[in-house]
């Protein structure tokens, strides 16, 4: 029998933020203010971005990292409840070859003034794709940044 | 750990399918094919299929419920085709909308892998399911229930 080529996983991420669950809302659904915590690895070079976010919309991000490779990220918006929650499915490639396909699932809890984010990939990996820790990894840096944008004021 | 009020969930449908990984393939890319087994399997009557296969294409598909407390309700599932391999693998996304409500959105994976003269078709869906949804059971004995159609419609 052919062997698969694609190995699924899921994994979950929570993080507290200072601020209310419109302001976290804000950060993913306003192109400006997602530019500045969403983007890759420092020393990766961002050649376009496009977004559209509504159901239905998708957003492509292309960049060049510091080995000189190209990558590129498709994402299409499922699902949107305003300050609640966000579903979108994305694909990976690299050098115009894909590695990955995911859904993940943004879910924003108001607790008192601060936000409680829960965060769920279900991922499905092929051939050549960093596989779960280092995507999980790779969102950890990216929540970790997103969290600098609410600077205490 | 916190609680949400998304539910997300995971399962398989392996099957043994006597047809080549090419023929099991055209049953999901071509839009004629498609449509007799998924469309028109389904337990009600079809209002619309449409279906562009290609990486980034659409399909939609709205069926009017026939029986249940669900009867005359519109159900649609919008896709989107996330990664295609030909006769090989098929990646998409989809969500499922009952009346006005969204219940679930998924990304499926369905794997078509050689064996001998036939296939062994793996489908994985990653399920999640938003308030009011059927739920991983249900959902996955639906799929169960269109698989048996595509063997079905593959055997005519």
């Amino acid at each position: 029998m052919e062997k698969s080529s694609v190995t699924h996983a899921t994994f979950t991420i929570e993080r507290t933020y200072p601020v209310t669950p419109d302001q976290v809302f804000a950060a993913f659904a306003d192109p400006a203010k997602k530019r500045r915590w969403f983007f890759p690895e420092q020393g990766a070079q961002v050649e376009e971005h496009e977004m559209n976010f509504h159901v239905g919309g998708a957003e492509r991000k292309t960049f060049r990292v510091e080995q000189g490779m190209s990558c590129r990220n498709e994402t299409f918006y499922q699902d949107i409840v305003p300050d609640e929650r966000i579903v979108f499915a994305y694909t990976m490639s690299v050098e115009g070859r894909p590695i990955s396909s995911s859904q993940s699932t943004v879910e924003l809890l108001p607790d008192g003034k601060k936000t409680r984010l829960l965060f769920t990939e279900q991922a499905a990996f092929f051939e050549g794709a960093d596989g779960p820790e280092m995507r999980q990894s790779g969102w950890n840096s990216l929540f970790t940044r997103l969290n600098s944008q609410f600077a205490q004021s | 750990m916190t609680q949400g009020c998304v539910t997300h969930s995971t399962f398989i449908i392996e099957r043994n399918l006597a047809s080549s990984p090419e023929r099991v393939f055209a049953a999901w890319s071509d839009p004629v094919q498609k449509r007799r087994w998924y469309a028109e399997g389904e337990r009600g009557s079809v209002e619309a299929h449409h279906l562009d296969f290609r990486v980034g294409g659409s399909e939609h598909t709205t069926t009017i419920i026939g029986g249940g407390p669900f009867k005359g309700t519109a159900l649609t599932n919008d896709s989107v085709y996330l990664d295609i391999v030909p006769n090989q693998r098929i990646v998409f996304a989809y969500t499922m909308t009952l009346g006005e409500k969204r219940i679930s959105a998924s990304q499926a994976t369905v794997e078509f892998l050689a064996d001998g003269k036939g296939t062994i078709m793996a489908f994985t869906e990653q399920s999640a399911f938003f308030e009011g949804a059927d739920g991983a059971e249900m959902r996955e004995q639906g799929w169960k229930s269109l698989v048996g159609q595509l063997e079905k419609f593959l055997a005519r």
